[in-house]
């Protein structure tokens, strides 16, 4: 790959556009897994950082500028005024993505449209404009979030068993569950609505419930322009549940499976991003393939606007030394972007949380570090703290991650540290 | 392939990247009778924590090579310096302008140690496993420093974050 050399790394980019100096405002939400690694990537390329945030910051030597993400329309203007040109909007995470569309709209920045990242927070708005422009998906119904279970149940009895319930609103796989049966779906929608109801969307949110697709499960990050996709990485999701919840686990790239299915998920992709509307950024997709007709069917299961949440971008090391959030912020600058190629095959493992309670303590971290290939254990929950499991909870105890010759040795260290790993959760 | 590029390989693969990711530079100096003399430059807080780690990889995969030193730049000792007027000023910054700003989400900053004008400070209370702590860091403590103690170059952050009991911002995925 050749590249354009700044201090100690060759970017990815084929034109010749320094990012150096460039003025970027980063939408850092105060409650994130992201921040670090894209504040890090910033000061990597000597960017003139901008921080906009709806966290109470204690210190701001340079400009840290609060925004309310719920109030887009004012923030932006707030910003306006406060900031001054840019040359880039970046939002960090989800919350964030609205405004970051607005504010780059306004001054006339390369982003997605607003109705097009609304689209893609949105998992019914996703089904719908999904199916006006026959991207491969499951088949769903769409009920209002205040809709009667025995409706609820109707509707999943027509699309067949075993069906999926979801929160349209809500991500990271909260108020997800299986149904298998209509008691099921009652007693899932029920529980959604409670979920919901804590988060306050309750009254304007909708419930998904759609054909359950069993097969493999992997997903792909890319950068957007002008709709088409490059691909920045491919995982494998080689232990993802069959329900009734669906905890993010095992991550492992680069993929093993054919380049023909490869390169159809990556067009459908692409297809699913552009019936949206998102022509420009990151996103990251999740797909099935459907295999219970006999042949290999890819189905688009989600769509954010966003690079992969958590902290599993840091399994990915590319061999010319950028992190996926230096590519992010060099094509948020206009620079085209290449595909980067792996040091490596790498994985990351996400601890789920396995019960609610207090969490009192992690124990067999040193022998999770210590398995071959185990290149890092990050726990991200604070002892004393409560956690809850899916589908109530929003945090994972950690992650594992890994680094080896091959896909298979990663996988397995993987799965050997996870099982030294207990938590303790009273 | 003699000693010095064996012994390059072997960290080009994992260990190069991480240390450049945490802003850091390492490379091979010589391996002489065993031992292999690594020079690491940039911030000493992405490769210093990661000794243990290199040489067991460097002894597993060059069998001749049985122990690992670092070196900063030109091969001089890294705890050649002092720096101890720096760091007083750099300790009454903490203590007199940001420390009780940042006590307001319950945080605290500490110099650990100073070396070639990297600060190297340790979070605690609110700001320890802070979502927002690097935040915190580059966009507030470090250049705060930076402005008022000439010979400051930047801040490595030595916090061991995953042990915060009462971070100000949990991390989430929302």
């Amino acid at each position: 790959m050749t590249g354009v050399r700044s201090g100690r790394v060759d970017l990815p980019v084929t034109n010749d556009v320094l990012p150096k100096g460039k003025r970027v405002l980063l939408l850092v939400p105060a409650v994130t897994y992201r921040a670090t690694d894209f504040v890090l990537a910033a000061r990597r390329l000597e960017l003139d950082l901008v921080i906009g945030s709806d966290g109470a910051l204690p210190l701001g030597g340079q400009p840290v500028v609060h925004v309310d993400a719920g109030d887009p329309s004012t923030s932006s203007q707030h910003v306006l005024a406060r900031v001054g040109a840019l040359d880039a909007v970046v939002a960090v995470d989800s919350q964030m993505l609205g405004l970051a569309a607005e504010i780059a709209a306004t001054m006339g920045l390369p982003h997605n449209p607003v109705g097009a990242v609304a689209a893609a927070a949105d998992k019914a708005a996703q089904r719908c404009l999904w199916a006006r422009s026959g991207v491969s998906q499951p088949a769903f119904r769409i009920v209002s979030a205040d809709t009667e279970e025995p409706d609820a149940a109707r509707q999943a009895k027509e699309l067949g068993f075993p069906c999926v319930v979801k929160a349209a609103s809500l991500s990271g796989s909260r108020a997800v569950l299986r149904a298998n049966t209509e008691s099921e779906v009652t007693a899932a929608v029920i529980e959604i609505q409670r979920i919901l109801a804590e988060t306050e969307k309750a009254s304007s949110d909708h419930i998904v419930i759609e054909e359950y697709v069993p097969g493999a499960e992997l997903s792909i990050d890319g950068l957007l322009s002008d709709r088409r996709l490059t691909v920045t990485a491919i995982f494998d999701k080689p232990d993802t549940p069959e329900g009734p919840t669906f905890e993010e686990t095992l991550l492992v790239t680069p993929s093993e499976l054919a380049q023909p299915v490869l390169t159809s998920a990556t067009e459908i992709v692409e297809q699913a991003a552009s019936a949206l509307g998102l022509r420009y950024g990151p996103i990251h997709a999740e797909l099935r393939i459907d295999t219970r007709s006999g042949e290999a069917r890819l189905r688009m299961l989600e769509l954010a606007a966003r690079s992969i949440g958590g902290l599993c971008s840091r399994a990915l090391h590319f061999l010319d030394g950028a992190s996926l959030e230096m590519m992010v912020l060099l094509h948020s600058l206009g620079c085209r972007v290449q595909a980067p190629r792996l040091t490596g095959a790498a994985g990351v493992l996400m601890l789920p949380v396995e019960k609610a309670g207090r969490l009192e303590g992690i124990e067999g971290g040193e022998e999770a570090l210590a398995v071959a290939g185990i290149t890092g254990l990050s726990i991200t929950i604070p002892l004393g703290d409560v956690v809850r499991p899916l589908p109530w909870g929003d945090r994972y105890l950690g992650f594992i991650f890994a680094e080896g010759d091959n896909v298979s040795g990663v996988r397995d260290a993987l799965r050997a540290a996870h099982r030294k790993i207990r938590a303790v959760i009273n | 392939m003699d000693l010095v590029d064996q012994v390059s390989m072997a960290l080009q693969t994992s260990v190069v990247p991480t240390v450049i990711a945490r802003g850091g530079e390492i490379r091979v100096l010589t391996v002489e009778k065993g031992v292999a003399i690594l020079e690491v430059s940039g911030s000493p807080g992405a490769s210093v924590p990661l000794i243990a780690r290199i040489e067991s990889l460097i002894r597993k995969a060059v069998p001749e090579v049985t122990n690992v030193r670092m070196v900063g730049p030109g091969g001089r000792p890294l705890d050649e310096d002092a720096e101890g007027s720096l760091a007083e000023r750099v300790r009454r910054i903490l203590d007199v302008e940001i420390n009780p700003i940042i006590a307001a989400h319950g945080g605290r900053a500490n110099l650990v140690e100073l070396k070639q004008g990297w600060v190297r400070l340790e979070l605690e209370g609110g700001c320890q496993g802070c979502s927002l702590a690097e935040v915190t860091v580059r966009q507030g403590i470090e250049p705060l420093l930076c402005a008022r103690v000439p010979g400051v170059v930047g801040i490595v952050d030595v916090t061991d974050h995953q042990a915060g009991q009462k971070p100000f911002y949990t991390a989430a995925k929302r």
